[in-house]
């Protein structure tokens, strides 16, 4: 919890000092006629302070000794659902266009619901089936919004 | 006062129409069912629905997003009852009594009185928005870029403190938005802002993006990691004629929805995930007024009336600060600010006179849609009961193929979806991390506000800062701020020191 706790504030603390750095390559004016870089300058530093004055707490709570032991109990997860989930929705948007939406809401669907853990290929593809076709009928047919055709062609 | 109520019945003209009625009906039912499943809070499902509002005019489009907010109140308490599993975190508290009334066969009850109590409570919030909102912005009529500078730290500030564990961490977030709210064009000088000459960024980050990705995605995604079996859930489905609840029920009911009812009014109006606090509130209220304070935590079905009146009366009043300073104080209005922006309506105290019948048309379409909504949970109890039965691995990639298409219609775009998407991946790092997600997204639609308001008042005193504390509403407002960043200080120095007397004490 604590190295979560560190590595979260480093990256606010990092991402603080990027926004400041970037923002001293814009014209900062004066505090009269502030310019394009003057908010994004102090929204930066106050990033910076408050990510240190972060840092700093959990520095001295550590000095201080061990502290209450983590009380926060965690369900074991499954890493490699949320990756395989993840990757599966990265790849629906990388094809959204070239497949189309009716194919890609099929796929999606197959892949998604197998990682969930429905086993059975026949009542993972009627479900697939059900679904794409009634978002493609909600969506293109009744809310007329235009979707990715691709190369299926509808 | 004659002004009110005239614009009030000029307002259900407009709100009883045909289409507004069907769209209110809609928003009532999309609503309720986002309440009830998990994965999809209002939040997400307003941000989902605001395409479908394109081609509607702004009143109509309005009626249908509010909707879906107040709907999702109803519908989180559904779950909450059934499966002491809150659909969004306004029906936290009623998991307490309304799942153990459940597991003694009382569901039926808990359930009428929830939707009962929103009921009277949402009436009467109406009316207390129909007469405080027009003075008010009168009042505000005389707010200017320090006022309005001044008022949006103090929201983000009491927000901060209001949500999630550590104050540092949730001020740490809102920065975090107000410096993705910087990306795009700077709407002074037209200069390009950290968009790397990449011209989809130009435009700057699509908040429907980051409010579908923190709250629908991230949502998804920690269920996701969860194991596989502790995705399948028991549920109770009450059957129609066990719903109504007795005369006893009542009576000893109406005492804590007409105190919620006041409590969530109160609260609704200042900074803050109002619904939350307005339910804790009117439940800590309850336990104290109680003859019999054992039977919380037990089944008391006061427990549940009072909470459940005190968030949808919190939902009432929140409409107060958007329409008519045109500062949203929590997430979901400020969905509806970005819907409002989206459509060309620009809330703030000059909304009443320029748009009356958006502005009374949703108001009277909200009193419209309580009703609905008492009609609607009552005898279809059963049916929302039984779409919890859909198992969560099926849920789940539904809610996701929702989240994927809706995200694509705001823009035509896929470069949304890679936002979302990344913002998803972020929201579940912060719910591991524990860091808030609220002040983030309220200060990414705030942002540009906060930083035109900066930029005129200095403009407007030359560089002095002064005109933050000089004027005496906006000294109010940073006064406030000081006190509610001193009080997590001020809470530790007393835990030391009455530890300290604690020690000498078993010394």
């Amino acid at each position: 919890m604590e190295r979560d706790e560190i590595i979260g504030g480093i990256i606010l603390l990092i991402l603080g000092l990027i926004t400041a750095l970037l923002s001293l390559q814009m014209p900062i004016g004066t505090f009269r006629a502030a310019g394009t870089g003057m908010f994004p300058l102090i929204l930066g530093v106050f990033l910076m302070i408050l990510s240190g004055v972060f840092l700093l707490s959990i520095l001295l709570v550590r000095k201080k000794g061990p502290g209450k032991k983590e009380s926060q109990t965690r369900t074991p997860g499954s890493p490699w659902n949320l990756i395989l989930f993840l990757g599966a929705m990265a790849l629906a948007t990388l094809f959204f266009n070239r497949l189309g939406y009716p194919l890609i809401s099929f796929l999606l669907m197959v892949a998604l619901l197998r990682i969930l853990g429905t086993k059975r290929w026949t009542i993972n593809i009627l479900l697939s089936l059900v679904t794409a076709t009634a978002s493609y009928f909600l969506f293109v047919g009744w809310l007329k919004i235009p979707l990715p055709k691709g190369w299926i062609g509808i | 006062m004659m002004e009110s109520l005239q614009g009030l019945i000029n307002g259900f003209g407009v709100a009883t129409t045909i289409q507004n009625l069907f769209y209110c009906v809609m928003g009532a039912i999309v609503g309720t069912l986002v309440g009830v499943l998990p994965g999809l809070g209002p939040i997400a499902g307003i941000a989902l629905l605001i395409p479908a509002t394109f081609g509607l005019n702004p009143t109509s489009a309005i009626i249908m997003l509010a909707g879906i907010y107040y709907g999702a109140m109803y519908g989180g308490s559904t779950t909450s009852i059934l499966l002491n599993v809150p659909g969004e975190t306004a029906s936290v508290i009623t998991c307490l009594d309304g799942y153990q009334m459940a597991q003694k066969g009382r569901a039926g009850p808990a359930l009428a009185m929830c939707a009962i109590g929103s009921f009277i409570a949402g009436t009467i919030g109406i009316f207390g928005l129909v007469f405080l909102a027009p003075p008010l912005a009168e009042a505000a009529l005389v707010f200017g870029p320090p006022e309005y500078f001044s008022l949006m730290v103090f929201g983000f500030i009491v927000l901060s403190n209001v949500t999630g564990t550590s104050l540092i961490k949730s001020l740490m977030m809102a920065v975090v938005g107000l410096i993705i709210g910087t990306i795009g064009i700077d709407p002074v000088t037209g200069d390009a802002r950290f968009s790397f000459d990449f011209p989809y960024l130009m435009g700057g980050i699509e908040f429907v993006a980051v409010a579908i990705g923190l709250f629908g995605i991230g949502e998804v995604l920690a269920n996701v990691e969860k194991p596989l079996e502790m995705l399948g859930q028991r549920v109770l489905v009450p059957r129609l004629r066990e719903l109504y609840p007795t005369l006893q029920d009542l009576k000893r009911s109406l005492g804590a929805i007409l105190r919620g009812t006041g409590i969530g009014f109160g609260v609704g109006l200042i900074p803050g995930p109002a619904p939350v606090i307005a339910t804790y509130a009117s439940y800590m209220t309850e336990k104290k007024f109680s003859k019999t304070p054992e039977e919380f935590g037990k089944g008391a079905i006061e427990g549940v009336a009072g909470p459940e009146s005190a968030n949808n009366s919190a939902c009432q009043s929140a409409f107060i600060p958007l329409f008519v300073l045109g500062i949203p104080f929590a997430p979901p209005t400020a969905i509806l600010l970005g819907a409002l922006l989206i459509h060309g309506v620009t809330p703030g105290p000059m909304m009443i006179g320029e748009h009356p019948e958006l502005f009374w048309g949703v108001i009277a379409s909200m009193y419209i849609g309580n009703f609905i909504l008492l009609l609607l949970n009552l005898p279809f109890i059963p049916f929302f009961a039984n779409i919890l039965r859909i198992p969560k691995n099926i849920l789940l990639p539904l809610v996701i193929l929702f989240c994927i298409t809706g995200m694509y219609t705001v823009n035509n775009s896929v470069f949304d979806i890679w936002m979302m998407l990344l913002f998803g991946a972020l929201g579940f790092i912060m719910r591991k991390w524990a860091y808030e997600a609220a002040p983030l997204l309220l200060a990414l639609v705030l942002g540009p506000k906060l930083e035109a308001a900066f930029r005129q008042s200095l403009m407007i005193s030359h560089g002095d800062f002064g005109i933050f504390v000089g004027r005496p509403v906006s000294f109010v407002f940073l006064l406030g701020t000081v006190i509610f960043l001193s009080i997590p200080l001020l809470r530790f120095v007393w835990r030391k020191a009455q530890s300290k007397k604690h020690l000498e004490r078993s010394a």
